[in-house]
């Protein structure tokens, strides 16, 4: 529900406060009328669909390839069993996280800057966990038999062994997936209702109206929304820490140098989070712009989103500091040696593109000026995705390349099934979310309703009824807000 | 179900003719809204939503579930990992965790359906697809000899239209 405040006399600038003003947004039936339009296809829009689609068929086409010769065309030889798929699982998982932060966390925190940016965040999510899925099942040599990790009464007598990590990932992520889901379509019915009522066309009118449930926007549905969505928020907190938590065990749990550490689920975590952020950046930028969305998603927004992800690169970047450390510190002479490998030996190279993706480039959010440019905040955000990748990849396969007996060390390099696959992932991911953005809202029609000043019949807040909102006087010379 | 509807522009007005038709007492009153607002809710006296039941009964359902299994398949087939001993609370207690929040959502979502009393068929009486857009609505649901009353009272606080419905 609307957080409350009477209007205030502006006293100085705004724009580090980062609050919810929108001041272009003026009726509720603006609201509706411009995410409404939004939906309309455009020749972009289709070419975008289109590369998506070719992408995904690519990564199609290699999978089968695969599937046809066996795992030994991406790349595996003993003892690096995990490589490629594995790094990009943990990566779409990863990014799913700020979907998650930005809809339950930030609103349990009552952070209003959330409110035009978290429909994206969340479809996100659900697209990003649905390619992650896939990618313990591209790993296997019989993919056809991945229901075999499911607790479920068979002929063959045998039951999943549930003290293993990777048990518990199917459980979390089958979990996180579905609470996701929900949790987006439970904010997607008043939106839905809106654009039943609006629609002309009878077929999609029909849809929405399915999709809808009849919602009515009625006080008792009201009351009872509210209430769930707090719940399904309180739900979603620890289970967003626990998923990444419980990804990181899969490494953890093994007795293989550089994985074996306590620090593995808050650094997975934090880590999923940066990661996600970088990512919404990557897709709200473009969006605000293409579909004229500057004045829901203005710098204020941005610049706070930014915020978080400097708060949070700064934490990954302790994490590294910490795991070096001990590394060189620790007295294993184990770990010692692995870790010089890691960042000054073999793979050297890709540790340096993670540092200077996820520790060096994002200190330049201390400066509010690059905080409010979006040219920047999108070029760093495509950086982070790609330091965070190769994070990944420096956890995983120098660990399994380097254990501990010499003659074991080994090399491994990707092959072109694996960058095809890889390639394959974008395009599902983008397939789904480029379907989405012209079939659903991408800012939530009525929480904007909510964040905006109601119509009053009487110019000023009379008694009994509030004010939403920060709603400080607009400052025309706050860039971007206007255009 | 008869009564009579009215529309309205602005907040303020909706709150005035909510009080108007309580003191009335012509009958039951639903307020539509294009977005939650504290000031209905606090108008219509609404008591704490009951879907907080559905969530802590599927919560636990779920916990207690993702203990029960893992514990009844380690008994099923005996195996030692580790030296653990066989059903060990520990590593379940992931699965609990999960199947907590899992359920637990799930039976949150299925409260709200509940007693939101949502799928709905038909969405005919009292509303107006106007409500979802940018107009308030209040319905009152009353008999017909108390319709004048209702519908002068939603007048003289600026409904824009006003009309039976039955």
């Amino acid at each position: 529900m609307a957080t409350v405040a009477r209007p205030r006399v502006h006293t100085g600038p705004n724009i580090p406060e980062a609050n919810i003003q929108l001041p272009s947004v003026e009726t509720y039936g603006q609201v509706t009328d411009e995410i409404r339009r939004t939906l309309n296809p455009t020749k972009a829009w289709l070419a975008g669909l289109l590369l998506a689609i070719a992408a995904l068929l690519i990564g199609l086409g290699a999978w089968m390839w695969q599937v046809y010769m066996g795992l030994g065309v991406a790349g595996y030889s003993p003892p690096v069993m995990w490589g490629v798929y594995i790094v990009t699982f943990v990566f779409w998982v990863g990014i799913g996280h700020a979907g998650t932060l930005i809809s339950a966390i930030l609103y349990l925190f009552r952070a209003g800057f959330r409110t035009t940016i978290y429909r994206c965040a969340e479809a996100m999510t659900v697209f990003a966990i649905m390619t992650a899925g896939l990618f313990p099942i591209l790993h296997l040599g019989r993919p056809w038999k991945f229901f075999w990790l499911i607790p479920y009464p068979n002929w063959r007598l045998i039951w999943p062994q549930f003290k293993s990590p990777l048990v518990w990932d199917v459980f979390a992520i089958l979990t996180y997936l579905t609470v996701s889901a929900t949790f987006l379509y439970r904010g997607l019915l008043p939106d839905f209702a809106a654009l039943r009522d609006s629609e002309r066309n009878p077929l999609r009118k029909k849809i929405y109206g399915v999709l809808s449930f009849g919602w009515r926007n009625s006080d008792i549905e009201w009351r009872h929304f509210a209430r769930a969505y707090l719940f399904l928020a309180a739900f979603s907190t620890p289970l967003v820490l626990s998923v990444h938590s419980t990804v990181s065990f899969d490494f953890a749990m093994a007795n293989t140098p550089g994985w074996h550490a306590t620090l593995f689920a808050p650094y997975f975590v934090a880590g999923a989070i940066f990661s996600g952020i970088g990512m919404v950046f990557t897709i709200i930028i473009p969006i605000r712009r293409w579909f004229n969305l500057k004045h829901y998603v203005t710098l204020n927004h941005l610049d706070a989103a930014a915020k978080l992800c400097l708060f949070t690169a700064l934490i990954v970047a302790t994490a590294y500091i910490t795991e070096f450390f001990i590394g060189w510190y620790g007295g294993s002479e184990i770990e010692h040696s692995f870790w010089y490998n890691r960042v000054f030996g073999q793979w050297w190279w890709a540790a340096w593109i993670m540092l200077t993706c996820n520790t060096i480039l994002p200190l330049s959010l201390f400066w509010q000026k690059l905080r409010r440019n979006t040219t920047w905040l999108f070029t760093l955000s495509l950086f982070i995705n790609l330091g965070m990748w190769f994070e990944r990849f420096v956890i995983f396969d120098p660990s399994l390349s380097h254990e501990f007996e010499p003659w074991q060390w080994t090399r491994y390099a990707p092959t072109y099934i694996d960058w095809a696959i890889l390639l394959g992932s974008f395009g599902w991911f983008s397939m789904w979310f480029l379907l989405f953005i012209k079939n659903f809202p991408v800012v939530a029609i009525a929480e904007i309703k909510e964040i905006i000043p109601p119509p009053l019949r009487v110019a000023h807040a009379v008694e009994g009824i509030e004010v939403t909102g920060m709603h400080l006087e607009f400052e025309p010379e706050t860039p971007g807000e206007r255009d | 179900m008869e009564g009579i509807v009215g529309v309205f522009r602005e907040l303020d007005s909706t709150v005035g003719a909510i009080e108007a038709v309580k003191k009335l007492k012509a009958g039951n009153i639903r307020v539509y809204s294009p977005a939650p607002r504290h000031e209905l809710e606090h108008l219509l006296h609404s008591g704490p939503s009951v879907v907080r039941r559905y969530t802590l009964i599927g919560g636990l359902l779920g916990a207690t579930f993702g203990y029960w299994i893992p514990i009844w398949i380690s008994d099923y087939w005996p195996l030692v990992v580790g030296g653990k001993v066989v059903p060990s609370w520990v590593p379940y207690t992931i699965i609990s965790f999960e199947l907590m929040v899992l359920i637990g959502s799930l039976a949150t979502v299925l409260g709200l359906f509940i007693v939101s009393r949502i799928p709905r068929i038909t969405m005919t009486v009292g509303y107006d697809e106007r409500f979802s857009d940018a107009n308030f609505g209040v319905w009152v649901e009353c008999p017909p000899d108390r319709q004048s009353d209702v519908s002068d009272a939603l007048k003289r606080h600026g409904a824009v239209e006003v009309r039976g419905e039955r």
